[in-house]
């Protein structure tokens, strides 16, 4: 297979990736890819950096080396002048949604208007466009009712889904999950994650970084483990759940399952 | 002890002063808003020049006098050429020297929004100009209205300075007038008066409006 279309064909392509914060190297030669319609699920403990490498896929963190390539194309691409970068760089943003731990809504902003935003000043879609894709969304995500409230006064669970439904109004093929339920209260994590299974059941090429076990068995096509900054190992989930290789893989489930105890 | 034919006689001519007063206040205001703000986002460009344009205006200004700003713009200026005229040098130096501290105001603002707010925006494909201007910047204006309701009361207070280069504004019309009746205890009495008038209003205003944003929020 060439290169080309090798990349033709990963929605996701990462190579030598390292990313050091100061003398600190948080990423350690990683490689990486993510198929069309893939949702691969990023585990590990804390400070392994996973949520820097998912931050590295739509350059929310600069690399330090190696190059990352979104549906074929360079992401860091250091040939690019300052200007020409910035908007190579939310082009490609605009087809990589991103959830966030935080959720980050607009505060000053109503549900609607935040879902309505970046489609009407980035895509220059027109009001009536925006409006009716953004209730829609709001609609599949269950929370049309919330449409004219601001975000203070939402539930943690309804915030994220506002959230979803926020990065899906881009049309994304890519949609990055940071976490995305570590912030909620136990009993409002279901919601998320049923919304964010009925996106994996429609195809959508999704890369989460979780600690949500029985999610990434359940709806993940494959589970990568990371620790201390290198991808340990990565496979199917029955596989790597049951049978893990690596020591340092069966210490954290058992751990993990020990928590959930 | 005071003499209220005096006071009521001639008040409708410090309320004449006061308007002046107002108009320079609300112009000077308007401009000292908008070089606050250009000089909050020069101060945090990743530009290492721009920064140090806004830096250097912030400080220069914060550290002399405004009478000496004034002075230097309304005498200094036209020996180079420059002749703005009583009226346009008062407006001049007031928002000049407000906007630098607008600047550290609006700054603040700015950084007081949380980086999450900027990482949202990026993420959904807005620029960083995009983003400040829709995202970050109504936050951050709306969290640095009590400190800039502070700068304009300051400003509103300031004004009585131009009453040196002849702009019969609230003061210089109390001295004026002083000059006629011989009776400063009523005609700066009255002076003050106006300005509590000028400055609890602006005051009362701005609290409205910070109330009014909180329950839309709400």
């Amino acid at each position: 297979m060439t290169g080309a279309e090798n990349k033709a064909m990963q929605m996701i392509e990462i190579h030598n990736l390292k990313k050091y914060f100061g003398e600190n190297e948080v990423l350690k030669d990683i490689h990486f890819n993510v198929e069309k319609s893939e949702v691969v699920a990023i585990i590990g403990p804390s400070g392994s950096g996973k949520s820097t490498l998912l931050r590295c896929v739509n350059h929310l963190e600069e690399p330090t080396s190696g190059e990352i390539y979104i549906e074929g194309v360079l992401l860091n691409d250091t040939s690019l002048g300052k200007r020409s970068f910035q908007r190579h760089l939310n082009r490609i943003r605009t087809k990589v949604g991103m959830v966030f731990q935080q959720f980050n809504l607009f505060p000053h902003m109503t549900v609607l208007e935040n879902v309505m935003e970046a489609p009407l000043n980035v895509l220059k879609e027109a009001k009536e466009d925006a409006e009716r894709k953004a209730r829609e969304l709001l609609d599949k995500v269950g929370i049309a009712e919330k449409a004219a409230s601001y975000p203070g006064t939402l539930s943690g669970g309804q915030k994220q889904r506002v959230a979803i439904a926020r990065a899906l109004a881009m049309n994304p093929d890519i949609m990055l999950f940071d976490e995305a339920t570590s912030a909620l209260d136990p009993e409002l994590v279901g919601e998320v994650l049923k919304v964010m299974e009925n996106l994996a059941e429609e195809g959508m090429t999704m890369l989460v970084v979780t600690h949500e076990m029985g999610f990434a068995e359940r709806v993940a096509d494959r589970v990568v483990f990371m620790a201390d900054g290198y991808i340990v190992e990565e496979g199917k989930p029955a596989e790597m759940f049951r049978n893990p290789q690596h020591e340092r893989t069966k210490k954290f489930l058992a751990d993990v399952a020990h928590d959930d105890v | 002890m005071l003499d209220w034919g005096i006071i009521v006689h001639y008040f409708p001519f410090l309320v004449q002063g006061a308007l002046l007063t107002l108009k320079i206040s609300v112009i000077a205001l308007l401009f000292g808003f908008i070089f606050g703000l250009l000089a909050a986002l020069l101060k945090l460009s990743p530009n290492v020049v721009l920064r140090w344009i806004g830096g250097f205006y912030v400080w220069i200004i914060r550290s002399t006098p405004l009478l000496v700003q004034l002075f230097l713009i309304y005498f200094g200026l036209p020996q180079v050429g420059i002749d703005l005229g009583p009226f346009m040098s008062g407006v001049l130096a007031l928002a000049i020297n407000t906007g630098a501290y607008n600047a550290e105001t609006i700054r603040g603002g700015i950084i007081s929004v949380p980086s999450g707010q900027m990482e949202a925006a990026r993420s959904l494909g807005m620029g960083s100009a995009l983003a400040m201007r829709r995202i970050i910047l109504p936050q951050a204006i709306r969290m640095a209205i009590p400190a800039l309701g502070n700068n304009f009361v300051i400003l509103i207070k300031d004004t009585s300075l131009v009453s040196t280069i002849t702009l019969v504004e609230l003061t210089l019309t109390a001295q004026r007038l002083i000059g006629s009746t011989y009776k400063p205890f009523e005609m700066y009495l009255m002076a003050a008066f106006l300005y509590a008038i000028l400055t609890t209003t602006t005051s009362v205003l701005l609290s409205k409006l910070e109330t009014k944003i909180a329950v839309e929020r709400r």
